[in-house]
């Protein structure tokens, strides 16, 4: 029986269609879930939480949604070992939720995906994440090759990791740092990010490696028809496309 | 003499809304939420002043939907508290109250900012006296 993924929706949520058809395209068998249908979540394998603005960002970027009902489960689940990832706004919902980089209390964040610097400014560039941990440091990049380097599009006005002194520390000693702004190259430069993100972070992974938070959205580099090099091809994934992450997320549940 | 003012709307607030039923959803006890702009200036004018001044300003104030209230300090009043991001930001006011016209307490302000209103991460919660 396939392991089914639940792409949940918020009002505001956005990028739900785009995340879900690229899961099905890699093997997933994908649904939406809207966060009225909450009580269906503690039935499905793992939890995405596409881009978005959830509630429309009231208070903070990720804050309501982050104390949703829906989430409820989703903490519950990524408890019991299920695989989470959140993407944009979903990686801003699970730092507020305290599920990444999940070393302080739930719902008590410790760091925060906040306002684009210098310019406080909403950014849509095309950029590129540099895998940082070895890949088995979570099941969804284990079958990335070391040094990953995947497109993405960063599409966001609060996208800057920020954290204290002492929690960046944290992040660095724990290896929570799944990736990092990059050049094409894998070269990694204080230019490479778009947004002058504390320790040039794209993403956050908890301890255990079942939670994954990224902020740019390999989803919107992943087919012939959004991929820079724009081969002919009908709707085919892109080889070298955001499609690699997601058939990572996919095998990874497919292994458990 | 420093003053500052709250903007808030006169239309329904949903962010306000929001920020209510989450907050009950808590289990923290609330029967009101008005949250405000809060725009502070030194060597201020007197209030009438203040609030011509304000209200002329288009960057800050829409007649259609704004109500601005010049504060008797430059702090929060009672039932509030201020989030600042950064110093540069003006903070957002959110006054909270547990009854009709009956400001609520510190405990349960000090739970709302704890546990919602602020994200110590980067944000620092400012408590009326």
């Amino acid at each position: 029986m396939s392991k089914r993924i639940a792409v949940l929706v918020f009002p505001g949520t956005n990028s739900e269609d785009e995340t879900t058809r690229l899961l099905r395209d890699c093997g997933g068998d994908a649904h939406l879930v809207h966060w009225s249908r909450a009580q269906t979540l503690p039935s499905y394998d793992a939890y995405v939480l596409p881009g978005g603005f959830a509630y429309e960002d009231r208070i903070r970027a990720g804050a309501i949604a982050a104390h949703d009902a829906a989430m409820d489960h989703v903490i519950a689940a990524a408890q019991e070992g299920k695989l989470v990832l959140g993407i944009c706004n979903g990686a801003q919902i699970l730092l507020e939720a305290g599920l990444v980089p999940g070393t302080g209390e739930i719902r008590r964040p410790t760091a925060a995906f906040t306002k684009n610097a210098p310019a406080p400014h909403f950014v849509c560039a095309h950029v590129h994440v540099k895998l940082r941990v070895d890949p088995t440091r979570s099941a969804m990049t284990a079958a990335l090759p070391r040094d990953a380097v995947i497109p993405a599009w960063t599409a966001n006005g609060e996208g800057r990791l920020a954290a204290s002194a002492e929690h960046l520390h944290e992040l660095e000693a724990g290896s929570h740092v799944a990736f990092v702004y990059a050049h094409e190259d894998g070269s990694v430069d204080d230019s490479a990010s778009p947004n002058q993100s504390a320790l040039g972070v794209a993403g956050l992974v908890n301890r255990e490696g079942n939670v994954l938070a990224l902020m740019p959205h390999p989803e919107r580099d992943a087919w012939t028809f959004n991929h820079p090099d724009r081969r002919r091809g009908d709707a085919m994934l892109a080889t070298s496309g955001g499609a690699v992450f997601f058939r990572s997320f996919v095998e990874a549940l497919q292994r458990t | 003499m420093n003053r500052a003012v709250a903007i808030n709307l006169k239309i329904p607030d949903n962010a306000a809304y929001t920020a209510l039923v989450t907050l009950r959803r808590l289990g923290i006890h609330v029967m009101r939420v008005e949250r405000s702009e809060i725009v502070r200036f030194a060597n201020a004018p007197e209030p009438r002043t203040l609030a011509a001044a304000v209200e002329a300003d288009e960057s800050l104030y829409n007649p259609n939907k704004h109500r601005v209230t010049v504060l008797d300090d430059d702090a929060p009043r009672s039932g509030e508290v201020w989030i600042v991001q950064d110093d540069a930001d003006r903070p957002v006011g959110w006054r909270l109250y547990s009854a009709p016209g009956v400001p609520a307490g510190p405990d349960v302000l000090a739970q709302a900012a704890e546990r919602l209103l602020c994200n110590p991460a980067i944000e620092r919660a400012i408590f009326s006296k």
